[in-house]
C-alpha cells in the first residue's frame, strides 16, 4: 500500500465535512447525514486496512512541503506507528459511532448541517493531532479541534449561556494553547526542527535547565486541552452542547490530546525529572480534585464531565510515572466507556423527558431496559470494578505510580487510590439516584431512536473487555498493548506479582468501599437539603469564583481603565479636540464666501491693487 | 504719430478705471456687463496705439479678433442674463447668492 494514502485518513472526513459545510442543507437531509458517517466510516476502514504500516518502526508520508524558510522547514508529513496507529484506529472508530448516534440525537434538528460539518471537520483536526510528525502541523489541528470544540459547544448558540461556555471553553484553552506556541518555538531554537521524530531523537542534546522548562511549559498546554488543573474550569460548562459533542470531543478525544501529545514526545518528557514530577503531581491532584467535586454534581452531564477531568487526570498520573503504556491503555478504555456513559446519559435524558438533573430522575431502571443495562455496564468501567477495562488500566497506573522512583510518588500512588474510591463512590451514587426507586419526575418520555441504542453496544463491548487491550501477566495476559507500543512504551512495570495482587486487592477494596458508601447514602433518595461543604463542591470548589476573583475581575478592571481612561478621554479627547479646532476655523472661514458677485468683484479689485501696488514698489525700488 | 503714445495711456487707463467702476458699483447685470465691455475696450484702445508706435500690424489684427470674440461673449453673456430674469424675475446681481458658504 502507497504510504500516501496514509493522508485520506484525515482527508476523507476533511472533505466529507466540507461537503457538508458548502452545501449541506441543500443536499437532501438523509445523503447529508450519510456523508458525515461515510466519511468517518472510512476513514476507519482505511487505518484498519493500513494497519500493517504501523509495524516496526512505523511508516513516514510526506505529503508536501508546506513552508521552507532558512533553516524551517515544515512539511506536511504524517507518521503511522505503534503509538498514533491505534490511537487514530480509537479515533475514527469511536467517532464513527458517535456519528451514527447523532444522527438520532440530531433528527429534530434543523441545522443538522452545520453540526455534521463541524464533527467532520473535528474528526480531520484530532486525526491531524494524532498523525502529524510535525509539531507545527499538529499545532494546526491542536488549534483546529479547539475552534470545533468552541463551534459546537455553542451549537445552540440562540441561549446565551450555551455561546457563553463555548467562548470560555476556548478562551481557557487558548491559555494553554500560548504556553504551548512559546515551546514549540524553544524547541525549534534548540533543536533546530520541528519534526517530532527528530527532536525526540536529539532530547539528550538539550541543556537540562531548558527541559525542565520545555516539559513544564508543554505540561501547561497539555492543561489547557486536556481540563487539567489550573486550566480545568471550561470542561463543566462545555456540557451546555449537544450530547454527541459531549461523548466524542469532551470525553473521548480532544481532552486526551494532552495526554497524547505528552505521549508523543515523552522520549524528550522523561529526560526532565523535575518535569515528570510536575506531570505526575498535576494528575493526581486534578483526579482527586474532579472526583470530589462530582460527588456533589447533580446535573448527570456534569458529573460525567467532573469524571472525565478525573480520569485524564490518572492518564497525567501515568505519563508522569513514566508509564505511556498506562497512559495510552487508559485513554483507550476511558474513551470507550466515557463515549458510552455520555450518549448513554443522552439516552436517558430523552427518556427522562428532557431532564438532566439526577435528582429529578429515579426509578429509570424500568422505563428501557437495554439503555438501563448499558449505562450500568459503563458505569461499572467508570468505577473500576474488576475485571472491568477501566479496572485494569487504573491499576496499571496506580502500579506505575507505586513503583515510581521518588518518594514523591507512593504519595501520588496514595492519593490515586482515594480517588478510586471517591470515583467509585460517585458513579454508584449517580448510578443509584438515577435508576434506583420510584421515578421522582415529571417529564414524558421522548422516543428514542434505535441508532441511539444500537450504537452503544460495540462501546459497552469494548468497554467491559477493554482489560483484553493489555491484560496484565498475572492474570495470565500478554500484555498486547506493550507489546505493540515496543520502545515508546515507557518504563515497564517491574514489581513482583504478589505486590501487583496486593495493590490490585486494595483497589477492589477501594471501590468495594465506595459502593458501600453510595448504597447505604443513596439508595433510597432522601432529598435532604444540601450542606455547606455540598455547596462548596457542587461549585467545584469555587475555582470559577476564584478564577473570576483573580482573573477576570482585575482584567476587567484594567481593560474598562484602557477603554474609559486612555481610550475615551485621551486619545478620543485628543483627536476629537483636533476635530473641533478644523472645524471652527472651518466655521470662520465660511463668512467669506457670500454668494454674491459683487463682493467677489470687489476682491478681484482689491487683488488688482494689490498687484499694482508690488510693480510700482519694485519699480521705484 | 500725431497722437503723444503717453495720451493714448491716459485716455485708455481712464476708460478702464471707469469701466472698473461700472462693474464694482451697479448691481445691475447688464450694467456689469456694459462695465466689462469698456474695459475690454480700453485694453483695445493700448494695443492699437501701441500698433501704431512701434508699426507692427499685430496689434491692429488683435483689436479684430477681439472685436470678434467680445461680439460673441456679449451674445452669450445677455442670454445668460435673459435666463436669469426668467429663473428669478430680476437681474439684481446680489439676487444670485446660490454659492453661499
Amino acid at each position: 500500500m502507497n504510504p500516501k494514502l496514509l493522508f485520506l485518513i484525515p482527508l476523507l472526513p476533511l472533505l466529507c465535512g466540507a461537503a457538508n459545510a458548502l452545501c449541506g442543507m441543500r443536499l437532501p437531509r438523509r445523503l447529508a447525514v450519510i456523508l458525515a458517517v461515510g466519511g468517518v466510516a472510512a476513514a476507519t476502514v482505511l487505518t484498519l486496512v493500513a494497519w500493517p504500516l504501523a509495524a516496526g518502526k512505523g511508516t513516514a508520508a510526506v505529503l508536501y512541503t508546506w513552508l521552507a524558510s532558512g533553516p524551517l522547514e515544515v512539511p506536511v508529513a504524517i507518521r503511522f506507528d505503534a503509538l498514533s496507529a491505534p490511537m487514530t484506529l480509537m479515533v475514527t472508530f469511536v467517532s464513527t459511532l458517535i456519528h451514527l448516534y447523532a444522527t438520532g440525537y440530531m433528527e429534530r434538528e434543523e441545522d443538522y448541517a452545520r453540526f455534521f460539518a463541524l464533527l467532520n471537520l473535528f474528526v480531520f483536526a484530532m486525526l491531524t493531532i494524532v498523525l502529524a510528525d510535525n509539531l507545527l502541523l499538529l499545532f494546526l489541528g491542536w488549534e483546529g479541534v479547539g475552534f470545533c470544540s468552541y463551534g459546537l459547544i455553542g451549537f445552540w448558540y440562540r441561549e446565551e449561556k450555551n455561546a457563553i461556555a463555548g467562548r470560555k471553553a476556548f478562551i481557557v484553552t487558548r491559555v494553554g494553547d500560548v504556553f504551548f506556541g512559546i515551546a514549540l518555538l524553544w524547541l525549534f531554537k534548540l533543536a533546530g526542527t520541528l519534526s517530532v521524530t527528530a527532536i525526540n531523537a536529539r532530547a539528550d542534546a538539550i541543556p537540562a535547565g531548558d527541559l525542565t522548562v520545555l516539559v513544564l511549559l508543554l505540561l501547561a498546554g497539555a492543561c489547557g486541552k486536556s481540563a487539567q488543573l489550573p486550566l480545568m474550569t471550561w470542561l463543566p460548562d462545555a456540557m451546555a452542547g449537544p450530547t454527541p459533542v459531549s461523548a466524542l470531543i469532551h470525553a473521548a478525544t480532544m481532552v486526551t490530546a494532552g495526554v497524547y501529545l505528552l505521549c508523543r514526545l515523552f522520549p524528550l518528557v522523561s529526560l526532565s525529572p523535575a518535569g515528570m514530577g510536575a506531570i505526575a503531581s498535576v494528575g493526581a491532584l486534578t483526579a482527586l480534585y474532579a472526583a470530589t467535586s462530582a460527588l456533589a454534581q447533580r446535573e448527570i452531564k456534569r458529573v460525567l464531565a467532573y469524571s472525565t477531568m478525573s480520569q485524564i487526570g490518572y492518564m497525567f498520573l501515568a505519563v508522569g510515572a513514566g508509564s505511556v503504556t498506562g497512559a495510552m491503555f487508559h485513554l483507550f478504555t476511558h474513551a470507550f466507556f466515557k463515549a458510552l456513559l455520555f450518549m448513554g446519559a443522552g439516552c436517558l435524558i430523552h427518556l427522562a423527558g428532557d431532564e438532566n438533573d439526577i435528582f429529578k430522575m429515579g426509578g429509570m431502571a424500568k422505563k428501557h431496559r437495554p439503555v438501563f443495562l448499558l449505562f450500568v455496564a459503563g458505569g461499572l468501567c467508570l468505577a473500576g470494578v474488576p475485571l472491568t477495562g477501566g479496572f485494569f488500566s487504573k491499576d496499571l497506573i496506580l502500579l506505575a505510580a507505586f513503583e515510581g522512583g521518588h518518594p514523591l510518588y507512593p504519595l501520588l500512588w496514595a492519593v490515586g487510590l482515594v480517588t478510586a474510591l471517591l470515583t467509585a463512590l460517585y458513579t454508584f451514587r449517580l448510578l443509584y439516584l438515577v435508576f434506583a426507586g420510584e421515578p421522582r419526575g415529571s417529564g414524558e418520555a421522548h422516543r428514542l431512536p434505535a441508532s441511539m441504542v444500537w450504537s452503544l453496544y460495540p462501546l459497552a463491548a469494548l468497554g467491559l473487555a477493554g482489560g483484553l487491550l493489555n491484560l496484565p501477566p498475572m492474570v495470565g495476559g500478554g500484555e498486547a498493548l506493550q507489546e505493540l507500543l515496543g520502545p515508546l512504551a515507557g518504563r515497564e512495570a517491574s514489581a513482583s506479582h504478589a505486590v501487583e495482587w496486593i495493590l490490585a486487592g486494595l483497589s477492589t477494596l477501594a471501590v468495594a468501599t465506595g459502593w458501600l458508601i453510595a448504597r447505604s447514602r443513596y439508595r433510597t433518595f432522601s432529598g435532604k437539603p444540601r450542606g455547606a461543604l455540598q455547596s462548596f463542591l457542587l461549585a467545584g470548589w469555587q475555582a470559577d469564583r476564584l478564577a473570576d476573583l483573580l482573573l477576570v475581575r482585575p482584567f476587567g478592571a484594567i481593560a474598562r481603565f484602557l477603554w474609559q481612561g486612555v481610550d475615551l478621554s485621551v486619545i478620543d479627547g485628543l483627536l476629537e479636540s483636533l476635530a473641533r479646532g478644523c472645524r471652527g476655523g472651518g466655521e470662520r472661514l465660511r463668512i467669506l464666501t457670500t454668494g454674491r458677485l459683487s463682493s467677489y468683484l470687489t476682491a478681484f479689485a482689491w487683488g488688482l491693487v494689490v498687484i499694482l501696488g508690488w510693480f510700482l514698489i519694485a519699480i521705484i525700488k | 504719430m500725431i497722437v503723444p503714445f503717453a495720451h493714448v495711456l491716459t485716455f485708455a487707463a481712464a476708460l478702464f478705471v471707469m469701466g472698473l467702476a461700472c462693474v464694482l458699483a451697479r448691481r445691475n447685470l447688464i450694467m456689469i456687463l456694459i462695465g466689462v465691455e469698456v474695459m475690454l475696450n480700453a485694453v483695445g484702445v493700448v494695443l492699437v496705439g501701441a500698433s501704431a508706435l512701434w508699426r507692427q500690424v499685430d496689434g491692429q489684427v488683435f483689436v479684430i479678433f477681439l472685436m470678434a470674440m467680445t461680439s460673441a461673449e456679449v451674445s452669450i453673456s445677455l442670454a445668460m442674463v435673459v435666463y436669469l430674469r426668467r429663473r428669478k424675475g430680476t437681474i439684481n446681481a446680489d439676487a444670485f447668492d446660490g454659492m453661499k458658504g
